[in-house]
């Protein structure tokens, strides 16, 4: 048989020959649908291009983002030193100066650190609260701990003996102590708060009842009697209880109630005030932020409150896919075998919940970089001599009548970063969903 | 039905109390007091009447008493007086800011919704196509643009770099010159409600200087939202599309204009309703930034203006009227989705 003949005989068996099926991972085929979507490919261009350009601002050839330009030559009259503000768009200025005579290219490229910088550090910050909270919160759903156990409570009960009589053996040892420490410590906390409850109805009472006293009643007057009344009653009551009884919790009642509530409130304008209290020097909760985060408390103050309200999206979006997950029978297969609830929580159950979250967490980037600039914007965020684009908009809408230009660049750039991200997240749900095919 | 209406409502009261717990703690905790003033205007005070004027205000109480002071105050609606507005500030947000906001943001939801479900109709309708591509592209973009920047680029275009270009154009013989009128760049216009009741100004006048001045801010407001209920609402109509009935109503050989309109839109207009529900408070408090730009006197400006003011009255009274109007929307979108959509019930 000739050479040619073999080779013929091969291509055909190769072509009739079923094809070798290779299973591939979750993530070789979510790359391979991701490939072929062009706006998130392209998304993600511009964003590696926008953190290279952000990681290397310092050493581009830019000019320095607080220089104000002056004209050396220029004779100085009257308050006028030749300050080379409001200059159009030329070949040594790119985007021409603002108002103070600052280099725009500079302080665009050098305000994209602080602008991405608040974007990812916020959005990593609530995805991880959101994700530890709303797992627990999934996976606790409709099983309460027992925080307190009153001193009687064991005691009394039919178990005690038994329980006793199991932990006084040498080998659970640390167990029994350990569950003594807890025990001790629940009822510390206990009548901690029962006393902060005396406490706080002893004052109320006090200026009450002095002002009842005094022939000052009015509706607050009453309220704080009323409350003082109420509140000794509880505390009888507590007291009484807590020997006896015991306190059980349930987690995700509480989680689910703080989401309740975090919905409740207006988010901006509350966080113009958080905002506010936080960055005021005259405020006692404001210098204390500034002690705890030091001289760049502002983007610190920014990030915690942007977190305050982030984590609320994916805590929600985890624990309805931790709920749905948890009733699988991979689950009760984890529970079988007697892996720890930790190792269940987030070795088995948080894994399978990973592609929402990290689509949510793309989209994350975006909002937060979009909530910095709106604050910035208003004047509650980043103060103006570190430029962001946010607070760059604010300069520049002063002077829109005189100098169009110089709205454009901060603005643009806003634009374009969320739309990326927004493009990228789209491009991930994408790949990440078996429904779609591409 | 009513039994969960009034589990809601009973709920409700815990979540307002908690809300107006961080409202007061947070506004409380800001600097300056209502005292401030009286000391700088009068600098021979001794620090006996200071502390004398403290005690009169409850300034010396402990924070705690002083919200259940304000609490009980609250509860028969009195906020207290507004420094800056010199009348009590529930009055001035009520009959001042509020139905300002409500003709902004109203008439901007509306308009975005008027536009936004047809085209969000079209673009699921022809899913995949160029029309679906580019109505998908624009909205992306519409979410993506910081609502200040949109602003300022109307604010420019429109009321600036057109009024200095009139545009000239000739059909035949006829040349035309046409100028757009120089659109307001902000504020509101010098007459009010009083004016009309008093017969000062007609009717048609008022609401005619309003929407002049309403064009700029409405337009911003209602292109961002645009976008989003653009995407809600193709979303539902495809998820709605893709049921097993719509498939039943195309074999049994229904017009694929019935199966559309009389099947499928109905059953996808169901979250929208909800979604719109929900968007109630933000048609009171989420346009802070474009009354703003605008310098719309709304209730976004109020809070704004009475944070950078130190007249936190006027803050606390905004912030507690949108906190009990979200938990009461939110009551009420639920009540909504159950009255739309027979297949869900509450017991």
């Amino acid at each position: 048989m000739t050479e040619k003949a073999k080779k013929a005989i091969e291509t055909q068996r190769a072509q009739t020959a079923p094809k070798k099926e290779r299973s591939q991972s979750t993530w070789a085929i979510a790359w391979r649908k991701f490939k072929r979507h062009k706006m998130a490919m392209a998304a993600s261009a511009i964003i590696l291009c926008l953190l290279l350009i952000a990681l290397l601002a310092p050493w581009l050839p830019v000019l320095l983002p607080w220089l104000a330009m002056y004209n050396p030559t220029a004779q100085p009259t009257g308050s006028d030193v030749g300050s080379q503000y409001f200059l159009g768009p030329s070949a040594e200025h790119y985007l021409g100066t603002d108002e103070l005579g600052r280099d725009v290219f500079s302080r665009i490229i050098h305000g994209s650190r602080i602008s991405l910088l608040v974007g990812f550090i916020a959005a990593f910050t609530s995805v991880l609260i959101g994700t530890i909270l709303g797992t627990i919160a999934g996976y606790f759903s409709g099983q309460s701990f027992a925080f307190y156990t009153g001193p009687f409570n064991r005691a009394i009960s039919l178990g005690q003996p038994l329980y006793f009589a199991s932990t006084a053996l040498p080998s659970s040892f640390l167990s029994l102590s350990f569950s003594w420490l807890g025990r001790l410590v629940s009822w510390g906390l206990f009548y901690l708060v029962l006393y902060l409850v005396g406490y706080i109805s002893w004052v109320l009472a006090s200026s009450g009842l002095q002002e009842a006293i005094a022939g000052t009643w009015n509706a607050g007057t009453i309220f704080s009697v009323a409350g003082l009344t109420l509140a000794w009653l509880a505390i009888g009551f507590a007291a009484l209880w807590g020997l006896r009884g015991e306190l059980r919790i349930d987690i995700d009642i509480i989680i689910s109630r703080l989401i309740d509530f975090m919905l409740t409130v207006p988010v901006l304008p509350l966080l113009l005030v958080l905002s506010a209290l936080l960055r005021d020097p005259n405020a006692a909760v404001g210098q204390w932020a500034q002690q705890i985060f030091g001289e760049a408390a502002s983007v610190f103050i920014i990030i915690t409150i942007i977190t305050l309200f982030g984590w609320i999206t994916i805590a929600r979006l985890v624990r309805g896919t931790i709920l749905s997950l948890r009733e699988q029978e991979f689950t009760a297969a984890a529970k079988v075998l007697g892996l720890s609830e930790s190792r269940i929580m987030f070795r088995h159950l948080l894994p399978n919940a990973l592609t929402p979250i990290i689509v949510q967490a793309t989209l994350q980037v975006g909002g937060a970089l979009l909530t910095e600039a709106a604050l910035s914007f208003l004047g509650f965020g980043i103060q103006p001599p570190v430029a962001t684009w946010g607070n760059m908009l604010t300069g520049a809408q002063n002077y829109i009548f005189n100098t169009p230009w110089l709205a454009f660049p901060p603005g643009v750039m806003i634009l374009i970063t969320v739309l990326a991200f927004n493009y990228l997240g789209d491009g991930l749900r994408d790949a990440f969903d078996p429904r779609t095919r591409r | 039905m009513i039994s969960y209406t009034l589990r809601r409502l009973l709920q409700i009261v815990p979540l307002l109390l908690a809300a107006s717990v961080v409202i007061f703690t947070l506004l409380t905790l800001q600097p300056g007091d209502p005292l401030d003033e009286i000391r700088q205007q009068n600098p021979q005070l001794t620090a006996e009447q200071l502390k004398e004027l403290e005690h009169a205000y409850g300034l010396d109480q402990p924070i705690y008493v002083r919200y259940f002071k304000w609490l009980g105050r609250v509860l028969q609606g009195d906020f207290g007086q507004s420094r800056t507005y010199a009348q009590p500030a529930a009055q001035y947000i009520f009959s001042e800011r509020m139905p300002k906001t409500l003709a902004l943001s109203g008439i901007a939801l509306l308009l975005a919704l008027m536009v936004a479900i047809p085209i969000g109709i079209l673009s699921a309708v022809r899913q995949y196509s160029l029309t679906d591509y580019s109505i998908t592209f624009f909205s992306f973009v519409g979410f993506s643009t910081p609502v200040f920047f949109l602003g300022i680029l109307l604010l420019y275009f429109f009321a600036i770099v057109l009024p200095e270009h009139p545009i000239n154009f000739s059909i035949g013989s006829f040349d035309i010159s046409w100028n757009w009128p120089a659109l307001p760049t902000g504020g509101r216009p010098n007459i009010f409600w009083s004016d009309v009741t008093e017969g000062t100004i007609n009717f048609f006048d008022f609401i005619g200087q309003w929407a002049y001045y309403l064009i700029l801010p409405v337009m911003t407001l209602s292109l961002i939202q645009m976008a989003t209920w653009t995407r809600f609402m193709r979303a539902s109509l495809l998820e709605v599309l893709s049921q097993d009935f719509i498939r039943t109503a195309r074999s049994k050989g229904l017009a694929e204009r019935k199966v559309l309109y009389k099947h499928a839109l109905r059953n996808s207009l169901v979250p929208i309703v909800t979604l719109v529900g929900l968007a109630i408070p933000n048609i009171f408090g989420g346009a802070v930034i474009t009354e703003t730009i605008f310098s719309y006197p709304g209730m976004g400006t109020a809070i704004l203006e009475s944070l950078t003011g130190k007249d936190y009255n006027v803050a606390m009274a905004a912030l507690t009227f949108l906190a009990v109007l979200t938990a009461f929307s939110t009551l009420l979108a639920d009540l909504l989705y159950a009255v739309v959509d027979p297949r869900i019930r509450y017991d």
